[in-house]
């Protein structure tokens, strides 16, 4: 299975992403799951950035909190808009999820 | 005469949910409740943002652009025209690799004159103790 999933949160009590073992994994950090990118808590990175994944971060989410692609704090993850995501999920994915 | 002082505290991230608009929106309505209060009568509000909440702080917020939605810089800088006291915690700024140069700090260009300001989270206990209520988003 090829998987793309959404990760709307900052803080996030679930380990299904841990729990995932599809072929091929996406994750698209949208909302406040855009922090993931760019902060980092006492000098470490997102835990969330560990997986073996394609990183995804939605720009008009990270402009709307005065962010941009400067902040993002990994190179693995890539700053794409809306219509790149629509591309990701009819291309590049067969299912996708929203943590 | 009595006095009623409101504290809110803004302790998640932002635009996920209202919360933070909630708190900000509600503190500035307190500035104009007073036509139905007895003359001698007045609240005063304060808001802190502190642990994730300092996030909702981070300036050139572009809601308005991408979402067609009023930011939440700029509902902090409504809440410094109306001069309420703003407060951000510093040790969790720090937490997160941000500054004071990273943060809205006042709202000069619409005519406010106070500023945002950085404290120690003692401060910000202080100034909880000395509220009446607290509400927390």
């Amino acid at each position: 299975m090829k998987l793309v999933t959404f990760v709307s949160d900052y803080k996030m009590t679930v380990d299904t992403l841990d729990r995932l073992k599809p072929e091929k994994l996406g994750i698209i950090l949208c909302q406040n799951g855009v922090f993931h990118a760019t902060t980092k808590e006492n000098g470490n990175s997102s835990s969330l950035l560990n997986y073996t994944a394609d990183y995804y971060v939605l720009k008009e989410d990270l402009e709307s909190r005065g962010l941009t692609a400067e902040n993002v704090v990994d190179d693995k993850v890539k700053v794409i808009t809306f219509g790149d995501i629509v591309d990701l999920m009819f291309n590049e994915y067969d299912k996708t999820a929203w943590l | 005469m009595a006095t009623t002082k409101l504290g809110f505290i803004v302790q998640r991230p932002g635009l996920k949910s209202e919360n933070q608009k909630l708190a900000l929106t509600h503190a500035i309505a307190s500035q104009s409740v007073e036509i139905y209060l007895d003359d001698d009568d007045e609240v005063l509000c304060d808001v802190a943002f502190i642990g994730d909440g300092v996030l909702n702080c981070i300036k050139d917020q572009k809601t308005l652009e991408n979402y067609d939605l009023n930011s939440t810089e700029s509902h902090v800088k409504m809440g410094l025209l109306c001069d309420l006291n703003i407060f951000v915690c510093k040790e969790d700024l720090e937490k997160f690799g941000l500054s004071e140069s990273d943060i809205v700090m006042d709202a000069n260009e619409i005519g406010g004159d106070m500023d945002v300001r950085v404290v120690p989270y003692d401060e910000i206990t202080k100034m909880m103790e000395e509220m009446n209520h607290l509400l927390f988003f």
